[in-house]
C-alpha cells in the first residue's frame, strides 16, 4: 500500500530540457515564478503559460504527465478560485446575489486569473522535478548555495543528508511494509477503530523501524569512515556540472520572454 | 612479506552504569597474534561474539586497540595521521549490503570513496569504470541500488572499495544475507580479485565458502585457536564442533567412513577431492532395493490446507503488471513438516502469505481447515491465528520493552483472558528454549539467535494450526541456526503442528522435512515426499536450485562408475550405503 509514493517524479530523457545544466533550470524556474506574478493582465499571463506548455512540447514529456501533476492540488486550487469568486467585490453591480453571495464580474476575472496563476506555477515546477533526477538537483543546490560556506552554513552536510534520505526512501518503505505484515500476521488491527485506537496501534510498526533505521544509519555511518569520508572539504565530484551554450540559448529565451511580459505589463498599464 | 601484522591485540570496551560509571570492562579481543602474508585468501571462522568482527575493525583503524599493535604495510593503524592511507590500504565490505551504499546511483557509490579523496574527476571516471567492469556490474553504472539483488549490491560495495585500489579487502560476512546465486556471484568476484593479487581477510559461517581459501584461522574467547589450510582444519571435526563450527559436508562423510573403520583420508574438503579418493576404494553395485510400494497416505488425517488453482498477479491493470503464482493446487495433511524450496523470486513466498489471508488470490480458492478464507462473512483476522506467519528476520518484529510483553502481542490481539495469555507465553517461551529470566528483559538486549527465538515464541503463543516459517535461521551462525531449528522440530513433536518451512538451505531442509513443496517461476515444480523429490537432485540443479553437497558426491560417484543411488541426501545415508558396497567386497 506504501508503494504508490514516488518521490521527486523523474523522467529520464534526452532532450535539450534534460541536458540543461540543473543550476540554470532552477535560475530560469525561479525567472518563470516572477514572470507569472508580476504579469497584471491575460496578455501577459497567457505569453507565460504559452512559454511554458513550449517548454513542455521541447522536453517530450507528454501533456498527460503535466495535467497528472495537478491532480493532487485541486482542492486547494479549488479552494482560492471559490474564494476569490466569493469576496473580491467590484464596483458595477453584481452579477448575481442571493444569500450572503454577491459575485462580481472582476470576481470572475480573478478567480479565473488566480486559477490559471496557480496551474501554471505548479506545472512549471513539475517540470524541473519531471527532467532532472533528485540527485542531480541535490547537486545543483549544493553547488547554488555553496557560497553560504563562508557564513557557516552547512550546505554540504544538507546536501548529503538529502541524499542519504532519498537512498534509503524506498529501503524503509520496503521495510515498513514487511514490519506491517509481520504485525497483521500477528492479528495487530491498522484500519479500525478510532483516531487514538489507531495512533495506538502505529507503536509496533513505528518502534522495529526506527530501531533498525538506526541500526542502519550507524552501520552506514562505519561504511563511510571505512570509505575515507571526512566531510565536505576538498572532495570532488564525479559528475560536474557545467553550463554549455544550450544554457545560454534557454536562458536568452526565458529572459525575453520575461521581457515581453513586463513591456506588455507597461503597455497596459499606460 | 606480511601486510597485516597484529601483536599481542588487545580490544575491551567499558561497561557504565545508568549513572555513567564504569562498572567493568569486557574483553573481546585477548592477546591475539596474526599475521597475514601479501596476496593470500583467509577465513576466519568462529561462533558469534567470538571477536571477528572487532578483530577486522582494527584493521583499517574503525577501532583503536586498548593495547597491542596492529601493523599494515608498515603503517601503525592507531597514527591518525596515515588514518586515510590505511583506510585505502584496506577495504571493508560488511553483511548487510543496504547499509553501505551512500548514493543513489551505482556509479556515484561507487566514487564515493575517491570523491572523499579528492580525487581529480576524469581520474575518477576511470577508476570507477575499472572498478565496475571487476565486479562485472558495469551496465548497471546508471541504476539506482534498491533496483538490484542482494548479490549485485554486494558486488557494487565491493566496487566501491576497490576504487581506492587497496592491497587488502576485509569482507565481514558478506555472503550472510544473501541467496545461494548472491553468494556464489559475490564468491567468484572475491576470488577473481584474489587471483589479481588483492589480499582477502574473509569472515564467514559459511564452511564451503572457506574451504575455498588458501588458509583458515578459527576464533574464540578473543584469540585464535586454530590456524592452518582448510585441508588441516576441517579434519579436526571434533575441535570444530568443540567450538560450536560446522564442517563440510563432504568431510563429515571421510570422518563418519573412517569411523567405521573404512580406510579413506580424512582431507578431502570437497566433494571432488571425496569422490577421487571414494571412488579409488573397491566396490560392488549397489542394488536398489525393490522399489516400495508407495505408502499410502492416511486418509484418515484431514487437510488443514488447501490451495486451489491460486493465481497471483501483481500490479494488475499497470504496465507492471506481472504473475508470481501461477496456477497452483495442493492440499497439506495435518500434522506434516513440509519443506518450501525455490529460488528468490519462483513464488514461494508470495504463496506463503496466501495461507495466512495476508494476500488475497487474483483467481482460484485458499481453505484452510475446510473453509474458504475468501468467502463473505468470514472474518479473515481469524486466518491470522490459525495460520503463523512468521517472516524472514523476525527479530526486527520486537517492540516491547519486556520479552514477555511481546510474546504476549499476539495472544492480546486474540482477546484471550489474563490467565490463558500468561500460560501460553510461559509455554511458548519454553518451546523456543528461552529461559524463564529472560521473559523481563528487554528484548533489545537478547543475543540475535535468542531475539530470533522470541519472535518466534511471539508466533507460537497464538497455537496456530499451522506455523509457517520463512527462513528462520537466515544469518544466525552455525550454533544459533541448529538451535533454532531443533527448537522448530520438537515443538512439531510436541504440538504436532503443521509446519511450513522455507529455506534456501537443502542441508537444513532435508534434515526436518517429511514432505517438500517446490516452486519453480511461480508454478508448482512438485510436492512430494522429500525422498522422492530428492530422487530427482540433478532436476533440481536443472531449474537452478543448490542441493545438498552430499547429493553433488553422489552424482561425482555414479558419474565416476560407484552409484550409490539416487536418494542420497543425508550423510548418514550416504555412509550406509558406501559401507554396504566396500564392505562385501572385501
Amino acid at each position: 500500500m506504501l508503494n504508490d509514493i514516488t518521490i521527486g517524479q523523474f523522467f529520464p530523457g534526452n532532450s535539450v530540457i534534460h541536458r540543461m545544466d540543473s543550476r540554470m533550470k532552477i535560475i530560469l524556474e525561479i525567472v518563470f515564478v516572477v514572470m507569472l506574478f508580476i504579469s497584471q493582465n491575460f496578455w501577459g499571463l497567457g505569453i507565460s503559460c504559452a512559454f511554458v506548455i513550449m517548454v513542455y512540447a521541447a522536453s517530450g514529456i507528454s501533456f498527460r504527465l503535466m495535467l497528472k501533476s495537478i491532480k493532487p492540488l485541486i482542492p486547494i486550487i479549488i479552494f482560492t478560485a471559490v474564494l476569490n469568486l466569493i469576496f473580491v467585490k467590484g464596483n458595477d453591480d453584481p452579477l448575481v446575489s442571493f444569500w450572503i453571495i454577491t459575485i462580481y464580474w472582476k470576481g470572475i476575472q480573478t478567480s479565473l486569473f488566480m486559477l490559471l496563476r496557480i496551474i501554471f506555477l505548479i506545472i512549471g515546477m513539475s517540470l524541473l522535478t519531471y527532467t532532472t533526477s533528485p540527485i542531480v538537483l541535490t547537486d545543483a543546490l549544493e553547488s547554488l548555495f555553496s557560497p553560504l560556506k563562508k557564513i557557516k552554513f552547512p550546505v554540504h552536510e544538507l546536501a548529503m543528508m538529502m541524499t542519504i534520505a532519498l537512498r534509503f526512501i524506498p529501503t524503509l518503505i520496503e521495510e515498513t511494509n514487511k514490519i506491517m505484515m509481520a504485525q497483521k500476521a500477528r492479528g495487530a488491527e491498522m484500519d479500525t477503530g478510532g483516531l487514538i485506537k489507531r495512533a495506538k496501534s502505529m507503536i509496533p510498526i513505528l518502534i522495529p523501524l526506527f530501531i533498525s533505521a538506526f541500526k542502519r544509519a550507524n552501520e552506514l555511518a562505519t561504511a563511510m569512515e571505512c570509505r575515507c569520508y571526512k566531510g565536505g572539504e576538498g572532495r570532488t565530484k564525479l559528475r560536474q556540472l557545467k553550463m554549455t551554450r544550450l544554457d545560454f540559448y534557454g536562458a536568452m529565451i526565458t529572459l525575453s520572454v520575461l521581457g515581453m511580459v513586463i513591456v506588455d505589463n507597461i503597455a497596459f498599464a499606460a | 612479506m606480511n601486510i597485516i601484522e597484529v601483536k599481542d591485540l588487545v580490544f575491551e570496551y567499558k561497561i557504565y552504569n545508568d549513572d555513567g560509571e564504569v562498572t567493568g570492562a569486557n574483553r573481546v579481543l585477548d592477546g591475539l597474534d596474526l599475521s597475514v602474508p601479501k596476496g593470500q585468501f583467509l577465513a576466519v571462522l568462529g561462533h558469534n561474539g567470538c571477536g571477528k568482527s572487532t578483530l577486522a575493525k582494527h584493521f583499517n583503524g574503525i577501532l583503536a586497540a586498548t593495547s597491542g599493535t596492529v601493523t599494515v604495510n608498515g603503517i601503525d593503524a592507531s597514527d591518525e595521521d596515515h588514518i586515510f592511507e590505511l583506510r585505502q590500504t584496506v577495504g571493508m565490505v560488511f553483511q548487510n549490503p543496504d547499509n553501505q551504499l551512500v548514493a543513489t546511483v551505482v556509479e556515484e557509490d561507487v566514487a564515493f570513496a575517491l570523491e572523499n579523496l579528492g580525487v581529480p574527476p576524469e581520474d575518477i571516471r576511470k577508476r570507477v569504470d575499472v572498478a565496475l567492469q571487476l565486479v562485472d556490474m558495469y551496465d548497471y553504472r546508471e541504476h539506482s541500488p534498491h533496483q538490484l539483488s542482494g548479490g549485485q549490491k554486494q558486488r557494487i560495495a565491493i566496487a566501491g572499495v576497490l576504487a581506492m585500489k587497496p592491497d587488502c579487502i576485509v569482507l565481514d560476512e558478506p555472503t550472510a544475507m544473501l541467496d545461494p546465486k548472491g553468494r556464489a556471484e559475490v564468491m567468484d568476484t572475491v576470488k577473481l580479485l584474489n587471483e589479481q593479487g588483492v589480499t582477502i581477510v574473509f569472515i564467514t559461517h559459511y564452511m564451503d565458502e572457506a574451504v575455498q581459501a588458501d588458509r583458515v584461522v578459527v576464533m574464540d574467547y578473543g584469540k585464535i585457536i586454530m590456524d592452518g589450510t582448510p585441508k588441516e582444519i576441517f579434519p579436526q571435526v571434533e575441535t570444530l564442533r568443540e567450538h560450536s563450527l560446522d564442517v563440510p559436508q563432504a568431510t563429515e562423510l571421510m570422518y563418519e567412513l573412517r569411523k567405521s573403520g573404512l580406510d579413506v583420508p580424512l582431507d578431502a574438503v570437497n566433494e571432488q577431492e571425496c569422490a577421487e579418493e571414494l571412488l579409488k576404494l573397491p566396490h560392488t553395485q549397489y542394488i536398489p532395493e525393490q522399489e516400495k510400494a508407495a505408502e499410502t497416505e492416511n486418509d484418515d488425517v484431514p487437510y488443514i490446507a488447501e490451495i486451489k488453482k491460486v493465481t497471483y498477479k501483481y500490479s494488475v491493470g499497470t504496465p507492471f503488471e506481472a504473475v508470481a503464482v501461477d496456477n497452483v493446487s495442493l492440499s497439506i495433511k495435518k500434522g506434516q513438516f513440509v519443506g518450501v524450496i525455490g529460488h528468490t523470486g519462483s513464488g514461494k513466498s508470495t504463496l506463503i502469505q496466501h495461507l495466512d489471508g495476508l494476500l488475497k488470490p487474483t483467481s482460484g480458492e485458499i481453505l484452510i481447515a475446510g473453509k474458504n478464507i475468501w468467502e463473505k462473512g468470514y472474518d479473515i483476522r481469524s486466518v491470522r491465528f490459525m495460520a503463523g506467519l512468521v517472516f524472514q528476520y523476525s527479530e526486527y518484529q520486537l517492540f516491547e520493552d519486556t520479552v514477555y510483553k511481546d510474546i504476549a502481542f499476539g495472544p492480546k490481539n486474540m482477546g484471550l483472558s489474563e490467565e490463558e495469555i500468561d500460560r501460553r507465553v510461559r509455554e511458548a517461551a519454553k518451546a523456543m528454549g528461552l529461559r524463564d529470566e529472560l521473559l523481563e528483559r528487554s528484548p533489545f538486549d537478547l543475543s540475535g539467535g535468542q531475539k530470533r527465538r522470541a519472535a518466534l515464541a511471539g508466533v507460537i503463543a497464538m497455537k496456530p494450526e499451522i506455523l509457517i516459517l520463512d527462513e528462520p535461521a537466515a544469518g544466525l551462525d552455525p550454533k544459533g541456526r541448529d538451535k533454532v531449528l531443533d527448537q522448530i522440530s520438537e515443538y512439531h513433536k510436541n504440538s504436532g503442528t503443521t509446519i511450513l518451512l522455507v529455506s534456501h538451505s537443502m542441508e537444513d531442509i532435508v534434515k526436518y522435512a517429511e514432505k517438500i513443496l517446490v516452486m519453480n517461476r511461480g508454478r508448482l515444480f512438485c510436492y512430494e515426499d522429500t525422498d522422492i523429490v530428492f530422487s530427482r537432485t540433478r532436476e533440481l540443479k536443472q531449474i537452478g536450485l543448490g542441493i545438498p553437497q552430499i547429493s553433488r558426491l553422489s552424482h561425482l560417484l555414479a558419474d565416476g562408475g560407484m552409484d550409490i543411488g539416487k536418494d542420497i541426501y543425508t550423510i548418514e545415508r550416504a555412509k550406509k550405503r558406501i559401507l554396504e558396497i566396500t564392505k562385501t567386497n572385501a
